[in-house]
C-alpha cells in the first residue's frame, strides 16, 4: 500500500506538497466512501419525504374521497390559519410541552442535588432512573391508562377514595386528563433529567466549594451563586432535548387518552396524525404536519440562542 | 445537630418517595400478571396473592397468542440495529477522524435530520410504501426506522471515536498498514465499548418505536407495542392479561438497560452534550 509515497517521495522540489495533496485526496476519498451509505439513507428516509411532504401539502388528497384530489396550492395553509382546532391543539402542545419540560428539570435537579448528598444509596437511584426511561412510552401509557388511573380500579384512584378526595373520571375529565398525560410524561422522563444533571452535578470542581465553606457562604447562596451557573450548559441541553420530544410525543397520549376527551389532551402531533391517518385527509394532515416542524424549528431557534447568551 | 438530623430524615423521606413513584407503576404490572382475572379485580386492590403463571401461558400460548408479535418485534429490533451500525460505524469514524471538505455541513445534516417531526416523516412515507407493496413488511419499517437510529448512533459514535488518540493510527500508517485495515484493526477494537452502548441504544429505540408502528404494522408485521391494544376494547379488558403482556415487553429493555446500566449513564449524557438521544 506504499506505492503513492514512494513516488511522491522521489520528486524534487514540491515533494512535501504533492505527497500532502495525494495523501489528502486519499483521505477525501476514504471518507466519502465510509460516508456514503449512511447518508444515502438518510437522504432516503428524512430529506426527500421531507420534499415529498410540503409537495402533498399543496394538494387536497382524500383517501377516502380521491375522486376529489387535485392540486390546491397554499389553500391546505389558507384552512389552517382558520382552523379552531389547529390553534388548540396548538396551545395543547404548548402547554403540554411548557408544563413537563419545567417539571423534569425542576424535580430532575432537586432530586439530583438531594441524592448528591447522600453518602450511601445513590446507585439505587441510579438503577431505578434507567427504569422508566427504557421503558416504550406506548407501555407507559397502558400501563397509567388501566392499573393506575382506571377509575375504581387504579391504584391513583384507590389512592383518592381513601384521601377523601373520591373516584375521578381520571382521563374523562378534559382538565384532570390533561394533567394525567402530563403527570405520566413527567414520570418516564423526569429520570433522564435527573440522571444528566446528577453526572454534571459529580464533575463540578470540589475546590469552589471548599472556598465557598470557608467564606461561609449559605446553603442557598452556593447553590445560586455556584451550582446553578456552573450546571447552566447542562441544564440548558436537557431544556433543548426534552423540548424537542415533549413537542412530537404521541405514543403515551395516544394510548392513554388518543386525544381525548374530545380535543383535550389533543396535542398538534397527533392532530396531524389524526387527520392524515384516522380521517384520512393527507393532504391536510401534511400541511400541518409542516406546521409543526415550523413550530419546531422555531422554539429551537430560540432555545439555541439562548444557549448562546450569557 | 438536631437540625441535620432533621434535615438527612427529610432528604431520605423525600427521596424514597422518588424511589417509590418510579418503581411502583412497573412493581404493580408485574404483581398483577402474576394474578388470576378475580384477583386482579378485587377492592381493595390485593398485594398477598397466591401467584400464577395463568396469564403468561394463555398470552404466549393460548389462542390470539402474543409471540408472533413479540418475534416481529425482535426481528425489527435486531434488523434495525446491524443495519444501523454497519452504516453508522464508518460514518461515525469519518466524522470524528477524516478531514475532508463540507465536514462541518455533513455533521450539521446529521443533526437537523433529528430536527424533522416524525409524523412529517410517516405521511409521505406511508403513500410511498403503499404504492410498492411494503406497507405491513419488515424492510418497510426497518428502512423507516434508519430515520431517527442513524443520526442518533453517528453521534454516539463519533463521541467515542472522538476519544481515540490520534497516535494510534499514525502508527499503523507508518507501518505501512491502510486505510481501511487501520479503521478495523486498529480503531474499531478502541470503541468496543462505544459500540456496545450504541447497539444497546439503537435496540431500544428500535423496540420502542410506536408511530411508525402502528401505521405500517399489519397482520404478517405486528409489534408487541401494537398487539397489546388487543387486550383492551371498550366491551372488556383482560386485565391480568394486559398485564402479563405489558410485562413481556418490557423485560428486554429492562433487562439490557440494567445490564448495560452504568454505559446507559454515560451514553446518555454524551448523547446530552452532542445532542443525540430521543424519544
Amino acid at each position: 500500500m506504499k506505492p503513492a509515497i514512494a513516488t511522491a517521495g522521489t520528486a524534487t522540489g514540491t515533494a512535501s506538497g504533492d505527497l500532502g495533496q495525494v495523501l489528502a485526496q486519499r483521505e477525501r476519498r476514504f471518507a466519502a466512501a465510509l460516508l456514503a451509505p449512511a447518508f444515502l439513507a438518510l437522504l432516503a428516509t428524512t430529506t426527500f419525504p421531507l420534499i415529498f411532504l410540503v409537495w402533498t401539502s399543496a394538494f387536497r388528497m382524500d383517501l377516502a374521497m380521491p375522486f376529489a384530489d387535485g392540486f390546491v396550492g397554499v389553500e391546505n395553509y389558507r384552512a389552517l390559519l382558520s382552523d379552531d382546532r389547529f390553534w388548540s391543539s396548538l396551545l395543547v402542545s404548548l402547554v403540554y410541552t411548557g408544563a413537563t419540560v419545567a417539571l423534569q428539570v425542576a424535580l430532575g435537579l432537586a432530586l439530583a442535588l438531594l441524592v448528591m448528598d447522600m453518602k450511601r444509596g445513590q446507585d439505587w437511584f441510579r438503577v431505578v432512573a434507567i427504569l422508566p426511561v427504557v421503558l416504550s412510552p406506548a407501555v407507559v401509557g397502558m400501563i397509567w391508562r388501566t392499573f393506575m388511573l382506571a377509575p375504581e380500579f387504579g391504584i391513583v384512584d384507590y389512592l383518592a377514595i381513601n384521601a377523601g378526595i373520591g373516584s375521578k373520571n381520571w382521563l374523562g375529565d378534559p382538565l384532570l386528563a390533561m394533567i394525567s398525560v402530563i403527570v405520566i410524561h413527567t414520570w418516564q422522563w423526569t429520570p433522564f433529567a435527573f440522571m444528566v444533571l446528577l453526572a454534571s452535578l459529580a464533575s463540578l470542581p470540589e475546590d469552589i466549594y471548599e472556598a465557598a465553606r470557608l467564606d461561609r457562604a449559605t446553603t442557598w447562596q452556593r447553590f445560586r451563586r455556584i451550582t446553578l451557573p456552573l450546571l447552566r450548559p447542562a441544564i440548558v441541553m436537557v431544556v433543548i432535548m426534552r423540548t424537542m420530544v415533549a413537542l412530537t410525543a404521541f405514543a403515551a397520549i395516544f394510548t392513554v387518552t388518543g386525544g381525548g376527551p374530545g380535543t383535550a389532551t389533543e396535542i398538534l402531533n397527533l392532530y396531524a396524525y389524526r387527520k392524515s391517518f384516522t380521517e384520512l385527509s393527507i393532504g391536510y394532515g401534511s400541511a400541518l404536519a409542516v406546521a409543526l416542524l415550523i413550530v419546531t424549528l422555531l422554539i429551537s431557534g430560540v432555545l439555541f440562542a439562548l444557549r448562546r447568551a450569557k | 445537630m438536631t437540625a441535620k438530623r432533621l434535615r438527612l430524615i427529610a432528604t431520605m423521606i423525600i427521596t424514597l418517595v422518588f424511589l417509590l413513584a418510579w418503581v411502583f407503576p412497573i412493581v404493580w404490572s408485574v404483581l398483577n400478571s402474576l394474578k388470576t382475572d378475580q384477583d386482579v379485580l378485587a377492592y381493595p386492590p390485593k398485594l398477598i396473592f397466591q401467584p400464577t403463571l395463568e396469564a403468561y401461558r394463555d398470552v404466549l400460548f393460548g389462542s390470539g397468542s402474543i409471540l408472533p408479535s413479540l418475534i416481529s418485534s425482535f426481528v425489527i429490533s435486531i434488523g434495525t440495529t446491524i443495519i444501523t451500525m454497519l452504516m453508522a460505524v464508518p460514518a461515525a469514524y469519518a466524522l470524528a477522524r477524516l478531514r475532508f471538505r463540507g465536514k462541518k455541513f455533513a455533521g450539521f445534516y446529521v443533526l437537523a435530520t433529528q430536527m424533522l417531526p416524525p409524523v412529517g416523516i410517516i405521511i409521505p412515507y406511508f403513500l410511498i410504501l403503499r404504492n410498492i407493496g411494503w406497507i405491513d413488511t419488515y424492510q418497510g419499517i426497518i428502512l423507516i426506522y434508519l430515520s431517527f437510529s442513524l443520526p442518533f448512533a453517528i453521534w454516539l459514535l463519533v463521541s467515542y471515536f472522538e476519544d481515540i488518540p490520534f497516535e494510534m493510527e499514525e502508527a499503523a500508517y507508518l507501518d505501512g498498514a491502510s486505510r481501511m485495515r487501520t479503521l478495523w484493526r486498529i480503531i474499531i477494537p478502541q470503541v468496543r465499548g462505544g459500540i456496545s452502548v450504541t447497539i444497546v441504544f439503537v435496540f431500544l429505540n428500535a423496540w420502542n418505536e410506536f408511530l411508525f408502528a402502528v401505521v405500517l404494522s399489519g397482520n404478517t408485521v405486528r409489534p408487541v407495542t401494537v398487539a397489546m391494544f388487543n387486550f383492551v376494547s371498550v366491551e372488556q379488558t383482560l386485565w391480568a392479561k394486559l398485564a402479563a403482556v405489558s410485562v413481556l415487553a418490557m423485560l428486554p429493555v429492562v433487562f439490557l438497560g440494567v445490564i448495560a446500566q452504568k454505559n446507559i449513564v454515560k451514553g446518555l449524557t454524551v448523547g446530552a452534550v452532542k445532542g443525540g438521544g430521543r424519544r
